[in-house]
């Protein structure tokens, strides 16, 4: 069965088929977190809370309007977002105060995780970009900055950033879909 | 203050779709943008497609999560209560952004058919409707037995599939009592799930029975409602031109018995050439 179908039953209660759905779709919840979390502790944490929430809330999804695997994935990523920046917050918050801080959760992993096809086409069309368009794209979806933070770290005016988000999700969307 | 004032703050409003998509905005912004989003066709349509993009870009991050996880989270789930599916979409809290509704899969499937599907579909029609498939479905979870729950199954299956279908449209009909018939269909898949809200009070002894209307042509029963349960019809061509609900003796009838109590037509879901 498929997540879409398998989603419209969990919202009527049914664990078997959350169980299959935890198969299909833990895999890219918990890739997804950890690319943008990275701490592995935290990582695990977040993913488990996602799950239980689409467990909870599936009664929300509505197959007419989507895939049951974006409506998980957007909602993980809402909410490893949410843990990103409220991690940021507690660390300006220590630096403000003056103490020395060291967060070993913001190591880079996305070299240990496993190459699948997938990922080998989104790196490709993601090298086609301009730099200011992958690092738009990227600085805010894989690493959680809003966009303001995105114009300051590089340099740019908020008008710029927001057209070099557009300009590269647009042209990913072509990449991917010629190559698919 | 300039003239061009009002005009600037509005693009201004436009240009968020992509860093929302993205998840870039702060939380005020993103409220608002929420409510610009509820007013604007453009932004929503554009949203849309950017939110299936930011979703290949997750899927390509996809990993194992460690073994143990699997038992902590089946063990919460037999712990976790549900909330309750019964009431429409649009009346419960909203904790989702809209954008979590993408229109396309991810990679990895091949469900080409909702790839082409048109962005300018009525999704808020679509959405309520199936709200309310999906509430009555689920509505009576106590008391169930196996044969039940089974049947449960088979039919939520039929139903994803129709909802799932790239031409899927939903209509609605009110009667004057403020009772409804709501209809979610496919003319390409044949299939049309079927729900009615407000009929509950039957004598004894009594069912609804739905009935498929076609010009110059016997009307076909296409089976009684148990409930709140929605129906599924299947094998609609594209003459049905609309549908009819009868109250009938137990067990049905093999052609109306009485007027109908509500009667909807199919022009509107791709049907009734
Ligand atoms: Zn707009």
């Amino acid at each position: 069965m498929e997540a879409d179908e398998l989603l419209v039953l969990v919202a009527g209660g049914d664990q078997k088929a959350f169980e299959q759905l935890y198969g299909l779709v833990s895999g890219p919840v918990f890739g997804l977190v950890r690319r943008v979390v990275r701490d592995p502790a935290q990582s695990e944490e977040v993913t488990q809370e996602v799950l239980l929430e689409a467990w909870r809330s599936a009664a929300r999804f509505d197959p007419g309007r989507g895939s049951a695997l974006s409506w998980i994935l957007t909602l993980a990523h809402r909410r490893a977002v949410d843990r990103v920046r409220s991690a940021r917050a507690a660390v300006d918050r220590e630096q403000r105060e003056g103490r020395r801080y060291h967060d070993p959760a913001f190591d880079q992993v996305s070299e240990e995780v496993e190459a699948g096809l997938e990922r080998e086409l989104v790196r490709r069309c993601l090298n086609r970009l301009t730099a200011l368009q992958r690092q738009s794209v990227t600085l805010a979806y894989y690493d959680g900055y809003t966009y303001r933070e995105v114009a300051e770290r590089l340099s740019l005016p908020l008008g710029t950033v927001k057209t070099r988000m557009r300009d590269g999700l647009t042209r990913l969307r072509h990449c991917l879909g010629g190559a698919a | 203050m300039s003239v061009l004032g009002p005009l600037f703050r509005r693009e201004d409003r436009h240009s968020l779709a992509a860093p929302y998509a993205l998840d870039a905005l702060e939380p005020d912004e993103r409220r608002r943008f929420e409510k610009h989003l509820q007013k604007c066709g453009r932004c929503t349509v554009e949203v849309r497609a950017l939110s299936e993009d930011a979703v290949r870009l997750a899927w390509s991050q996809a990993a194992p999560p460690p073994a143990a996880m699997r038992e902590r989270v089946l063990a919460a789930v037999q712990r976790t209560p549900q909330e309750l599916g019964r009431a429409p979409v649009r009346e419960r809290a909203p904790q989702l952004p809209p954008h979590v509704w993408g229109t396309e899969p991810p990679p990895g499937r091949s469900r080409a058919p909702r790839a082409r599907r048109p962005l300018f579909v009525p999704f808020a029609t679509a959405t309520a409707a199936a709200a309310l498939v999906v509430a009555g479905l689920f509505a009576v979870q106590a008391n169930r037995t196996q044969d039940q729950l089974d049947a449960q199954r088979t039919q939520a299956r039929e139903i994803a599939h129709v909802l799932a279908a790239p031409d899927v449209r939903a209509t609605t009909g009110t009667d004057e009592r403020g009772r409804s018939i709501g209809v979610i269909a496919s003319a390409s898949e044949k299939e049309a799930v079927i729900t009615l809200t407000g009929y509950a009070d039957l004598p004894t002894g009594r069912v609804h029975q739905l009935w498929l209307m076609r010009p110059n042509v016997q009307p076909r029963s296409l089976g009684l409602f148990e409930g709140d349960t929605p129906l599924v019809a299947t094998g609609l061509d594209r003459t049905a031109t609309s549908l009819a609900v009868t109250v009938e003796p137990d067990g049905g009838s093999a052609q109306p018995t009485s007027q109908p109590v509500v009667q909807l037509t199919l022009k509107s879901v791709g049907f009734g050439e």
